[in-house]
């Protein structure tokens, strides 16, 4: 027996390291009951050590060559290569007023937006805080498309939390260590995430292929998706919040697996094989950040002014109104106003509490002196002595009740 | 050109490649790290269509060299699976799928050491281009036959990496010989 094994060790060996392997492989991956299985969405406790103690060898090396080639870059661009500084500096502050403005803009639509939101029951979530992140290390194969950060729990990072950049969607936590974390790009043939075109409203499923492309699958043929359109986040799978931008339709092709349906190719708004730095999201609410509060307060404030001012002019067009002549007689006497005061709208407004729109004023019919047969039928005709230039108008309870109010 | 399948007198005149106990520890070190390194940086540099072409597989290569150089197929073997595990502890995929194919390459290198004559150019590019065309096809049969996972083949890209690693491996192995232990 001893013989067997001193013969054939290199076979059994390898053998036992193959055997091993498999059998480590059974476990780690869910049976669907489809044709295909699927990756544990996360990883048992000795895989996860695993995954660990490599980084702990591999984290702590990668980190610092990363450190230097920052510090390099760093002085490089702060000391030695500021030939276009000022002008550069100057764009970004003609930038930075364009941006104010169309800020300003863009939180009164949201207001309005949240407050229709609030009539519909509709909640929002708004990305409310993030962790900045410094990238430092990819999985090395072209197969799986992760990259770690130098962020982990102890700065209150999760699993499955999204990751962003100033561009677009990045991807999401998916292991997360203490001080170290693994980031699933979109783009991986794994990963998924809901999205929505733009324009057309239309909802698909965002997937990465082999060759590291982003994809919107499962949609069904439609010949209003054109090259050039906007993909954002759809919000409905509780990951990434709504309307962050994902990329742009590159091409539209026929799905070769299923007929009628088409796959949508994207460029992705993030440059995913450049980042330098990410975002985090560890939080979401239904509500603006306190940035955001607060510019609003202020945009509220300049409403409030606009409307004051809008109510002072108001008012000197009334006093205008008062001082130009009109069809009023200024001798009707002042009694006219009394049967409208007792008016049975008026009576009902003064039980009820409530104030019902107030009637315009007629205006008021100098009496006819001469009538005739176009003479309206209530119309009095005054007394012949009472249209005397030398006598003041008497107040006749006739002449007001024919009047039209 | 030579190439030389040896005989058996051949054989015993092979010399057993030795490193000292550094180099064993360093090399296969510094190899995962680049592996995880490189990419991304040659990703900030290159453009991004020729970013997506560079493929490569620096742990492979060191299994390759230490199986041929030392031809000890039980060496070969823990090597190539001690290389495997750690890079799939990496990713994300389950662990064991590189494992798998660097254990199984690391042996055939080793049991192939012994037949040929490792020390020709030539017969390094043919068998890294081999290698890695296997590895390739050992993981995609692992991962798609034995798990069930629904991973997409690039055989293009495969290729494209046999031939790339076959060309580093013409640069880095008289580079890994400087190491040797001379006799």
């Amino acid at each position: 027996m001893e013989s067997f094994f001193v013969r054939y060790r290199n076979h059994v060996v390898l053998l036992a390291v193959l055997l091993v392997q498999i059998v480590g492989l059974a476990t780690q991956v869910r049976h669907s009951g489809r044709q295909n299985n699927s990756l544990t969405e996360e990883d048992s406790r000795s895989v996860r050590l695993i995954r660990y103690w490599a980084q702990m060898v591999v984290g702590p090396p990668q980190r610092m060559i990363h450190s230097s080639r920052l510090g390099i870059a760093y002085w490089w661009s702060h000391y030695a290569d500021l030939q276009h500084v000022d002008s550069e500096n100057r764009e970004l502050k003609k930038t930075i007023d364009r941006l104010q403005l169309e800020q300003a803009e863009l939180l009164e639509d949201a207001h309005q937006g949240q407050r229709l939101q609030a009539l519909l029951a509709f909640e929002q979530q708004y990305i409310y805080s993030t962790v900045p992140a410094q990238v430092y290390g990819s999985s090395g194969a072209d197969q799986s498309k992760v990259f770690y950060i130098d962020k982990g729990a102890a700065n209150g990072l999760k699993p499955d939390m999204p990751v962003i950049s100033a561009d677009g969607v990045v991807g999401k936590l998916r292991t997360v260590f203490e001080h170290t974390s693994q980031v699933l790009v979109v783009n991986d043939q794994t990963s998924g995430a809901g999205v929505i075109l733009e324009t057309t409203r239309i909802r698909g499923v965002l997937k990465g292929n082999s060759a590291g492309q982003l994809e919107v699958v499962g949609l069904m043929a439609d010949q209003r998706i054109k090259p050039g359109e906007r993909v954002l986040t759809a919000g409905g799978d509780l990951i990434f919040p709504r309307g962050l931008p994902v990329g742009t339709v590159q091409k539209v092709s026929p799905d070769p697996d299923r007929d009628s349906f088409i796959v949508v190719t994207l460029v992705p708004a993030a440059h995913l094989e450049r980042l330098d730095e990410v975002l985090v999201v560890t939080s979401t609410q239904p509500r603006f950040p306190p940035v955001a509060a607060q510019d609003m307060g202020t945009s509220e404030t300049l409403k409030g002014a606009e409307a004051a001012a809008i109510v002072q002019q108001m008012k000197a067009s009334e006093i205008m109104a008062e001082r130009l002549p009109g069809l009023t007689d200024p001798n009707a006497p002042p009694a006219a106003a009394e049967p409208a005061a007792n008016t049975p709208a008026a009576n009902a407004a003064g039980k009820n509490g409530t104030t019902t729109p107030a009637v315009p004023p007629a205006p008021k019919l100098i009496p006819t002196a001469h009538p005739d047969r176009f003479t309206p039928a209530g119309a009095a005709t005054p007394a012949a002595p009472s249209t005397a230039p030398s006598t003041k108008p008497a107040a006749s309870p006739s002449a007001t009740k024919g009047r039209p109010q | 050109m030579r190439i030389s399948l040896l005989g058996a007198d051949g054989r015993r005149e092979l010399e057993i490649h030795r490193y000292p106990l550094i180099v064993y520890v360093l090399i296969p070190l510094v190899a995962v790290i680049l592996q995880s390194w490189l990419p991304r940086a040659l990703g900030m540099w290159l453009p991004p269509w020729a970013s997506r072409w560079a493929l490569f597989d620096l742990p492979l290569l060191v299994t390759v060299y230490f199986a041929l150089g030392r031809r000890n197929p039980m060496q070969g073997t823990l090597m190539g699976a001690l290389m495997g595990l750690f890079q799939d502890a990496m990713t994300h995929y389950p662990i064991g799928l590189n494992g798998i194919a660097k254990t199984v390459v690391g042996y055939l290198g080793a049991s192939i050491g012994v037949r040929v004559d490792v020390d020709n150019h030539t017969i390094r590019l043919l068998l890294n281009f081999g290698f890695s065309m296997l590895a390739s096809a050992i993981y995609l049969v692992v991962a798609r036959f034995l798990l069930g996972l629904e991973i997409e083949w690039r055989g293009l890209a495969e290729l494209a990496k046999a031939v790339i690693n076959a060309g580093i491996a013409a640069v880095l192995f008289p580079m890994l010989d400087r190491f040797r232990v001379r006799e």
